[in-house]
């Protein structure tokens, strides 16, 4: 049955959680941040802004959750009938799919620092900024933000382009792997 | 007729010592120039301190032995400064300080108390054609020939139409404004 800890064959419980916590809130935060930023300077934008940097805080901490957890337990090895390439293209992304949202968020963080736009997490919680403000860096963490999230939406086109192939054209277990049906599966 | 010419040599006395009141108690008028100086504002936006500057200000302050006799100060809202230019720009618009009609934010004090050197200054405050009774307590001190002074002050932008339509919401823009002053003064010529 279900197991918490990663298998030989498959993710466990909290590699699955997190990892499709994370998926959603990236695939909801990327239209947010284009909708907030977009906005002409209203009450609105305030708001959605507002949004968009508590939303990327939590993906923030629970990315970093990930990284640590995936630390402590090892994930399950690519199969052989994989191709070397494939595995190694395979990890690449993997390893980039975890450095690359860090370094967008920090930069994003970086950017509301330096524009004065300080963070309170959903209302409840205040953020501290991670350099003053500072008129002549925000516009360049502002680049860097937006450069990193393009970054990383090339690589979400590769990561899920590479996950459906594996579940409609290799029709190996790979995608089963991170999904619930791997627990009551083959056994 | 004889009785006038009687009060006015009764108090002929008196001249010598009017006359020479503004040689021992001379008021000393001082300017602020915005150069030494600035204006800082502190508002909450969803949930988090903002910060912003006004860069040009000006202002008159006179003292009386010590004693701070008068201020007359103005502030020029179109030189707000945000680092964010696209904010700096709806700022001047008319739900902000609407400076096509109101280009200036003016202070003129009707009383101060002085102690030592923390001055309580009350005065009118007149931003966008609402004027308000406040009290400021400012700071002054010695600086080389010059005087620098400070001070704060707490308002709510509401009171004042600051932030119209929309922006009369409070949770994601906070209604208390804290100004921060810092001017330097130098003897007017
Ligand atoms: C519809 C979207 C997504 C699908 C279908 C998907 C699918 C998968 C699958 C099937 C795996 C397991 C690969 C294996 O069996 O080894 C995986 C792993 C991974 N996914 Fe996704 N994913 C999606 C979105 C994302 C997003 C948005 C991120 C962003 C951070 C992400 C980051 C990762 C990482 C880092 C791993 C490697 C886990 C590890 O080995 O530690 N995925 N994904
Ligand atoms: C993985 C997480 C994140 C993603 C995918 C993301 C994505 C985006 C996108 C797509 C935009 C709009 C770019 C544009 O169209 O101009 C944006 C803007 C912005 N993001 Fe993020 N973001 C993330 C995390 C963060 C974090 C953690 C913060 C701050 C704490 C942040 C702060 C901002 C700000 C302030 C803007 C507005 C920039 C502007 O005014 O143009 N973001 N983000």
């Amino acid at each position: 049955m279900a197991k918490f800890r990663n298998s030989e064959e498959s993710y466990g419980i909290l590699a699955q959680v997190l990892h499709w916590c994370v998926a959603m809130l990236i695939f909801v935060q990327l239209p947010l941040g284009v909708y907030a930023a977009n906005l002409p300077v209203s009450l609105a934008r305030l708001q959605w802004l507002s949004y968009h940097k508590s939303i990327g805080i939590t993906i923030l901490v629970l990315a970093l959750a990930r990284l640590a957890w995936r630390w402590i337990d090892a994930p399950p090895a690519l199969p052989d009938t994989m191709a070397l390439w494939e595995r190694r293209a395979a990890h690449a992304v993997h390893w980039a799919l975890y450095v690359v949202p860090v370094l967008a968020m920090l930069a994003g963080w970086l950017y509301a620092s330096a524009a004065g736009l300080s963070v309170n997490w959903f209302g409840i919680l205040l953020i501290p900024d991670l350099v003053a403000k500072n008129a002549e860096l925000a516009p360049l963490f502002k680049a860097l933000h937006h450069g990193l999230v393009g970054v990383l939406v090339l690589l979400l086109i590769g990561h899920v382009g590479a996950a459906a192939r594996h579940a409609f054209l290799v029709r190996d277990n790979i995608v089963q792997r991170m999904l619930p049906a791997a627990w009551w599966g083959k056994k | 007729m004889v009785g006038k010419k009687v009060i006015l040599l009764r108090w002929i006395w008196l001249l010598p010592a009017v006359l020479c009141t503004p040689v021992f108690a001379a008021e000393e008028c001082y300017t602020a120039a915005a150069t030494g100086g600035a204006v800082t504002f502190r508002v909450m936006q969803a949930g988090a301190p903002y910060t912003g500057t006004f860069r040009s200000f000006s202002g008159e302050v006179c003292f009386t032995q010590g004693r701070i006799t008068r201020i007359d100060a103005a502030l020029d809202p179109a030189s707000v400064d945000t680092g964010l230019p696209e904010l700096d720009a709806a700022l001047k618009e008319k739900d902000f300080f609407a400076l096509r009609e109101y280009p200036r934010v003016t202070f003129v004090s009707t009383s101060v108390q002085s102690q030592g050197d923390t001055h309580t200054a009350h005065g009118t405050l007149e931003i966008k054609g609402n004027r308000r009774e406040v009290e400021i307590v400012l700071r002054s001190q010695p600086a080389d020939g010059k005087i620098s002074v400070s001070g704060s002050l707490v308002l709510d932008r509401l009171q004042y139409g600051i932030g119209a339509g929309e922006w009369t919401n409070t949770k994601w823009l906070g209604a208390e404004v804290k100004l921060d002053i810092r001017a330097t003064l130098s003897r007017k010529q």
